[in-house]
This record gives structure tokens, C-alpha cells and sequence, in this order.
């Protein structure tokens, strides 16, 4: 909607005022953040530090296991992005690009499975990974997350795939390309795309993820971030300036990899609604 | 075999057939023993009496059930599980609307402004939901403070600690994780919608609220409708905020469905009525997304 040009003010000014409701955490983080302890719990508080410091980024790595937290978010989250990335890149060829009797079914299996909740399964799961000697390890977390990213990948994939013309595929087969070949060397590249912006999604999944963590991981050098972050604040003071720091240090990869994916990630999700 | 029978087999299961599924078992036998299974086995608990550690001891058949709708408690719980979801969903989709509008105008300065209203989105929820926590300190918390030093509020509630002032609380972050999801499809939605419509109606003297209500609006239906159901769906499924935030306290006064069946399992191991809310919540959930998917597939179909 094109609004003439007098009113341009006045959508600044509602543009400004949106932006500080929406970004109020985050400066709240980052005040916090370049406060020394003793500015933290004053009353009334204040908005800006007195006397900022950095010294929180560097102690906060003493103070907390940081480090093996984000080890173990690392490790999980490329475990889940790679398992992911096996399982439906295949499956998603083959529900975009082969005619089989339950094609549809499965399109609608995968487009209605990303909406369950992990909750409803969370506790048949952790009897299961029990049994198989899989709580408190990586792997269960990565077979955990992988069951709940891969229909969104399936998905995506699915739509990109779908939009290269049949033709491209058939005149590589007729030029003695097998089928692996069509598939690596032409629809994988052409695709890419699409199937980078899934993984990075897979990948900040798994980063975020907390229930799982929450009900699988207890020891503590398995933790991963999120409920690392949360055992501080359970305790009952919370080092308000050490979590803030910690927030800032998690989310600086997350932003960054959400950035680079938000554009084709809106289209994803609301499919051919947006193109039309 | 005969030549014969090998044909009439090839076509029930061509080469591309064969290979089709195939390259699908991975993922099949992956939903099946992580998806399928757990879920069955969910059922099953919910029709069973069950112990302490959720081994199944006698068949109870819908005892479970009828045990579970007696309490006063799971009719709160499946209520305010209801008002989170309206309240939140239209919450959203009015801000977000809001903001896609704003976006939606041509001034400098609004590719750096989208690039920001996006960060509460971006980021993730768990650590949205601890910082939160930190906003709304009753003592020391920036939120109570810039209330009463603006006047705005002289006497703000202690947010986390009253049952209604904590689930409003819980409410707001929810709300405000989706909100830049709604603004930014309902952007793309507004510019796919071609400028030369709004020009001719302009020269027509249309003002701003009759191109809103008579362009963008019918333009963007039929995203609102799909926005709208995948954030019901997401808002109904939040656990991370109410769980972060409150644990579904103070004495409950926050719980929803989702939280609560967590607590019921994995706090009070009361694995048979966990498992009737998982059931419950599960027959919620695929009936909404079935319903989403029909109405995806229908808009696609429209499109071609």
C-alpha cells in the first residue's frame, strides 16, 4: 500500500515505537550484559550502565561451563543436520520427481506430521531410549530432533525439486546419465538452494532445541546450551549479568544463520500462497 | 512364470515405483519406530494402569479417561488452552498486520527496520524466554521500572507472582515470538499484490482505508487463513515460554495442555493420565492440521 508522502512521519514514528517494544529484551541483554555486578541489583534499576565493562564476555566462560555447552550444541546440532540431510533428500526426490501409487498420501503425511508436538511423544520416547541405552548420549537427541526436522526438510526440498522441468532430467538420461548421476549432478546443484536453507533450519533447530534436552540429558558434560542457560536461572539467584552474556554469545549463530535463510524460509512455509 | 504375468506385474510396480519406494524407506522406518510407535505405545499407557517407572500393569480400558474428565483441573487446563490460542493467534495477526502495513510503505530505512522487526523471531525461544524472565523482575527488572518512572503505571503487579498477571505475561512473550512471522508473510503477501492496482484506484480518489479494505486485504485472504492456522498450531504446541517462564505456576494458574501432560509424566509420573492428555492433545492436533493441509492443498490446486 502506497501512502502519500505527509504521512511518512507519522509511519516513522509508529515504525520506532514498534521496534522498541519488539527489541526491549534484547536492550535489556545488552545494558545488562556491560554492567558489573555491583550495577545489577540496585533499585531503582537503570538503563544504562555507569561504568560499562566487557568483562562479563571473558569471565562468563569461567563461571559457567560455557565452553562444553556449546560443544554439546555443536555436536548435536551438525549430528541432526547431517542425518537430516541423508534421510530426505532421497525421500524427497522421490515425492517430487517419481509417479508411485501413495505419492500424495505421503505429501500429505509429511506436510501434517511437522505440526506434532515433540510433547505428545516425549515420554514413550524416553522409554524407548532407555531401553536402548540411549538417554544422556548425543545420539538420542539427534535421532530425537532429526524425527521432528525431517517432513519440514522432505518439504522443502520437495518444492524445489518439483520446479525443475521434467526435461532437464530427461535429456541428461538420454545423454547416458544414471540416475545417481541425474540426481548429484543435476538436481542436487540446481536444488541447492532450497536444500542449504533447510539444513541451516535443521541446524538452528536443533541449536534452540530444549524439551529433549530437558527430558534426556542429566549429565552435566552432555548439556547443551539452552538447558544449560536454564539451569541458571532455575537456581534460586540468578547471576543475571552471566546469563545475559551467555544469551548474547548463543544467539550471535543463530542470527546469523536465520538472516541468511529468512527470505527463502517465509516462502517455504507459506508455500505457493506467497508466489501467487 | 510366464511373460505374461511378469507384464501385469510390471505395471503394479514399475522400475520408478520400486525405486520410489525405496529411496523412501529410511524416512518411512524413521516415522514409524520415532513417530508411529511412541504414539501407539502413548495409547496404549492411557488405556493401562501403570506404575511408578510407566510399565504397563492391567487393562483399564477408558478408566483413564473417565478418571481424567472429572477433575476440575484438565477442563481449566483445556480452556485456557483454548483462550491461549485465540487470544494469541488474533493478537498476532493484528500486530503482525500492523507492521507489515508499516513495512509495506516506501521510506529509507525500512529494509534495516525489517531486518530488525524479524530479530524476536530469529531468535531463539528458550533464551527469548529467559531474558523475558529477566525484563519482568519484580525488584530489579527494566520492564516494572520504566512503567512507574514514565507514569504510565504507577503500580504495576508483580508479573511472575499473581496466577492472572503471569499468564498474561506467559501470553505477551508467546505473542511476541509470533508476530514477525505473521508481518512477513503477510508483506510478501501485500507485494505480490501489483502496484497498478493501487495507482488506477488512486486516480479514482480511493483513500488509504478503502484501498486497505477493498485491495490489500482480499488480496492477502487466503494468507491469513494459512498464516493463521500454522500459528494456531504453534501457538497451541508452545511449551518452551510457559515452561521457562513459570513452570506452569504459580499453583497451576499457567499450565495448558501441553505443559501440564509434560509435568503429569515427567514431575508426578502419573504416566496413565500424562498419556490420556497426550491422546487428547494428539487428536487436537491432527484434526487442525488435517484441516490446514486440505485447505494448503485446495490454494495450491487454485493456483495452477
Amino acid at each position: 500500500m502506497t501512502w502519500r508522502n505527509k504521512s511518512k512521519p507519522l509511519v516513522i514514528i509508529i515504525t520506532l515505537l514498534l521496534l522498541f517494544v519488539m527489541l526491549f529484551p534484547f536492550f535489556v541483554m545488552i545494558s545488562t550484559m556491560i554492567k558489573p555486578g555491583t550495577e545489577i541489583y540496585v533499585t531503582p534499576p537503570r538503563w544504562f550502565p555507569e561504568n560499562p565493562t566487557l568483562r562479563n564476555l571473558f569471565a562468563v566462560w569461567k563461571e559457567y561451563n560455557l565452553l562444553t555447552y556449546f560443544e554439546s550444541s555443536l555436536i548435536i546440532a551438525l549430528g541432526t543436520m547431517a542425518l537430516n540431510t541423508l534421510i530426505s533428500v532421497p525421500a524427497a526426490y522421490a515425492v517430487s520427481r517419481l509417479r508411485f501409487a501413495g505419492r500424495k498420501f505421503m505429501l500429505y503425511l509429511f506436510l501434517v506430521i511437522q505440526m506434532f508436538s515433540p510433547v505428545i511423544v516425549v515420554i514413550s520416547l524416553f522409554k524407548i531410549f532407555a531401553q536402548l541405552r540411549l538417554i544422556d548420549t548425543y545420539t538420542g537427541l539427534i535421532l530425537a530432533n532429526t524425527v521432528f526436522t525431517i517432513s519440514f526438510t522432505i518439504w522443502m526440498l520437495n518444492g524445489y525439486f518439483s520446479s525443475i522441468p521434467k526435461e532437464i532430467e530427461e535429456a541428461a538420461r538420454i545423454d547416458g546419465c544414471s540416475r545417481t548421476m541425474t540426481i548429484s549432478r543435476i538436481m542436487l546443484p540446481i536444488a541447492a538452494p532450497g536444500l542449504v536453507t533447510a539444513m541451516i533450519y535443521t541446524f538452528i533447530w536443533a541449536w534452540n532445541e530444549f524439551l529433549f534436552a530437558l527430558s534426556f540429558i542429566k549429565a552435566q558434560t552432555k548439556i547443551p546450551l539452552t538447558l544449560g542457560m536454564y539451569q541458571f536461572v532455575g537456581r534460586w539467584s540468578t547471576q543475571w549479568e552471566m546469563l545475559t552474556t551467555a544469551a548474547f554469545l548463543a544467539l550471535i549463530p543463530v542470527l546469523i544463520l536465520f538472516f541468511s535463510i529468512e527470505r527463502r524460509l517465509v516462502t517455504g512455509l507459506a508455500g505457493g500462497a506467497v508466489k501467487g | 512364470m510366464t511373460a505374461h504375468t511378469i507384464g501385469l506385474r510390471r505395471k503394479f510396480l514399475t522400475d520408478e515405483a520400486r525405486l520410489a519406494y525405496l529411496l523412501l524407506t529410511p524416512a518411512v522406518i524413521f516415522l514409524i519406530v520415532f513417530m508411529l510407535y511412541p504414539i501407539i505405545y502413548v495409547l496404549l499407557m492411557s488405556l493401562y494402569q501403570t506404575d511408578k517407572i510407566g510399565r504397563l500393569k492391567e487393562f483399564a480400558g477408558l478408566i483413564n479417561y473417565i478418571e481424567l474428565f472429572k477433575t476440575k483441573e484438565f477442563w481449566e487446563v483445556t480452556v485456557r488452552s483454548g483462550i491461549w490460542t485465540v487470544i494469541g493467534v488474533v493478537t498476532k495477526t493484528l500486530l503482525g498486520m500492523v507492521i507489515a502495513l508499516i513495512l509495506n510503505v516506501k521510506y529509507s530505512g525500512r529494509k534495516i527496520s525489517r531486518l530488525l522487526f524479524i530479530i524476536p523471531w530469529a531468535s531463539s525461544v528458550p533464551i527469548s524466554s529467559m531474558l523475558w524472565k529477566w525484563v519482568y523482575d519484580h525488584e530489579f527488572g527494566l520492564l516494572n521500572h520504566s512503567f512507574k518512572s514514565s507514569g504510565i503505571w504507577a503500580n504495576p503487579p508483580v508479573w511472575l507472582g499473581e496466577p492472572l498477571p503471569s499468564f498474561i505475561s506467559c501470553m505477551w512473550v508467546d505473542i511476541w515470538i509470533g508476530i514477525p512471522f505473521m508481518a512477513l508473510i503477510f508483506l510478501a503477501g501485500m507485494q505480490a499484490i501489483g502496484d497498478e492496482l493501487y495507482e488506477s484506484a488512486s486516480m479514482d480518489g480511493v483513500n488509504s482505508f478503502q484501498k486497505f479494505f477493498y485491495i490489500t486485504l482480499p488480496g492477502i485472504k487466503h494468507l491469513v487463513l494459512i498464516a493463521s492456522l500454522l500459528s494456531a498450531l504453534w501457538t497451541f504446541n508452545d511449551f518452551n515460554v510457559i515452561y521457562i517462564l513459570t513452570r506452569g505456576g504459580p499453583a497451576g494458574s499457567t499450565d495448558i495442555l501441553i505443559t501440564s501432560l509434560y509435568k503429569s509424566g515427567f514431575e508426578w509420573l502419573k504416566f496413565s493420565r500424562a498419556s490420556v492428555m497426550a491422546i487428547i492433545t494428539f487428536i487436537i492436533l491432527a484434526v487442525v492440521s488435517v484441516v490446514y493441509a486440505w485447505i494448503y492443498f485446495r490454494q495450491e490446486k487454485e493456483m495452477q
